[in-house]
């Protein structure tokens, strides 16, 4: 089991290497320990996928990643969609923050 | 299969117990409203029940009592403690298990009652179990056999009730932000809803992970299907306002099983 550090580059680049994505964004969540991520994932790999089925090959392709660190969440997009939400939101597609309460996770290590 | 029926009197306690015959497993659950842990048992014991099938001469009879309503009741029994189940037989008491473990609950009911339960051959008269006669029993000690165990049981928790949420902490006091809001996305959506405190029965925490094949909690299962956590769920409401309609109570908000 690799030992290295959870972080957001790292993150970002199994993303983009294992998913194909085109844009990822990665936000620890955690106050900076590494412990807890959300993310924009946006990658031609999820069409004509369900978010079932996109957020389990995210999981798939971060199995190791996820199982280290104590909370994850994704928004997972192709890159269609992520075009059409940033048109509507006049750029503002992020990573979610639901669950979260002022950007940090709260009651992961219990 | 059978359902857990409500004793709400001394009096239907007594004609209750007289009324059964001698081979009848009859499970007490001691319950107070008030009590979150109650309302999780409850799911339990409702799931557990409904793979006993109803038969003629009864092989178990589910009740429960309200621990202070009753009190006379669960003083006899010492219930001093609530979730409090008391498996009796032929007016003798069995065995009792105290707090809300939902593996020793389902062991001690299993290994009492016949097990011929679920949907096997109807059960050959009386069953004279005094109590670990583990003959027929299929073992637990083999690995592979107790995680088969464990699957079957999960796969009849996540379908306890059509929208099931497995959670940290309960719907009144969540335990994690995402819980957190995952409940008040429900109650938002007046969603009726079973739910299971995970942080209470590592089991089943770390078996419906694996169960699922899913990493996080909380997690939200609709008809016996994982939907998945906190992200998805709003995923899908974005995408389909109408996604949890067909679950939610049209009335004066009884939205679950625990009064937040």
């Amino acid at each position: 089991m690799a030992e290295t550090a959870i972080t957001e580059d790292s993150v970002r680049a199994a993303l983009t290497e294992r998913l194909k994505a085109t844009h990822v964004e990665i936000q620890d969540m955690s106050g900076g320990c590494g412990q807890a991520f959300t993310s924009l994932i946006v990658s031609p790999e999820f069409a004509g996928k369900n978010s079932l089925k996109r957020h389990r090959l995210v999981n798939a392709a971060l199995k190791v990643e996820i199982a280290q660190i104590h909370a994850w969440s994704a928004k997972c997009q192709t890159p269609e969609e992520y075009d059409k939400e940033m048109a509507a939101t006049g750029g503002n597609d992020k990573p979610p923050m639901d669950g979260t309460e002022g950007g940090k996770v709260t009651g992961v290590n219990e | 299969m059978s359902d857990v029926k409500e004793i709400t009197s001394v009096e239907g306690w007594e004609e209750h117990v007289s009324s059964l015959p001698p081979s009848t497993l009859l499970i007490v659950s001691f319950h107070a409203p008030w009590a979150a842990p109650c309302a999780q048992m409850a799911t339990v014991l409702s799931t557990l029940a409904s793979e006993y099938p109803v038969t003629e001469p009864p092989a178990t009879s589910w009740v429960k009592i309200n621990a202070e309503d009753l009190s006379d009741i669960s003083e006899a029994y010492n219930v001093t403690a609530v979730p409090f189940l008391v498996l009796i037989r032929n007016g003798e008491v069995l065995e009792t298990v105290s707090g809300s473990s939902a593996v020793r609950v389902r062991n001690a009911i299993e290994s009492h009652a016949s097990k011929t339960g679920a949907g096997a051959a109807a059960a050959n008269g009386p069953v004279t179990t005094a109590g670990g006669d583990e003959g027929e029993v299929a073992t637990e000690e083999d690995p592979e056999k107790k995680k088969q165990e464990l699957f079957r049981r999960l796969g009849d928790l996540v379908k306890a009730a059509p929208v099931m949420l497995f959670m940290k902490g309960t719907p009144s006091e969540p335990k994690c932000g995402f819980s957190r809001q995952l409940v008040g996305v429900l109650r938002d959506n007046a969603v009726k809803y079973g739910f299971f405190n995970i942080l209470a029965d590592d089991e089943v925490r770390q078996g419906l992970k694996e169960f699922a094949d899913w990493p996080t909690f909380p997690q939200l299962w609709v008809d016996g299907e994982l939907v998945g956590g906190l992200d998805i769920v709003k995923e899908e409401l974005d995408s389909n306002a109408d996604f949890l309609k067909p679950y939610s109570v049209k009335a004066n908000g009884d939205v679950s099983a625990a009064a937040s």
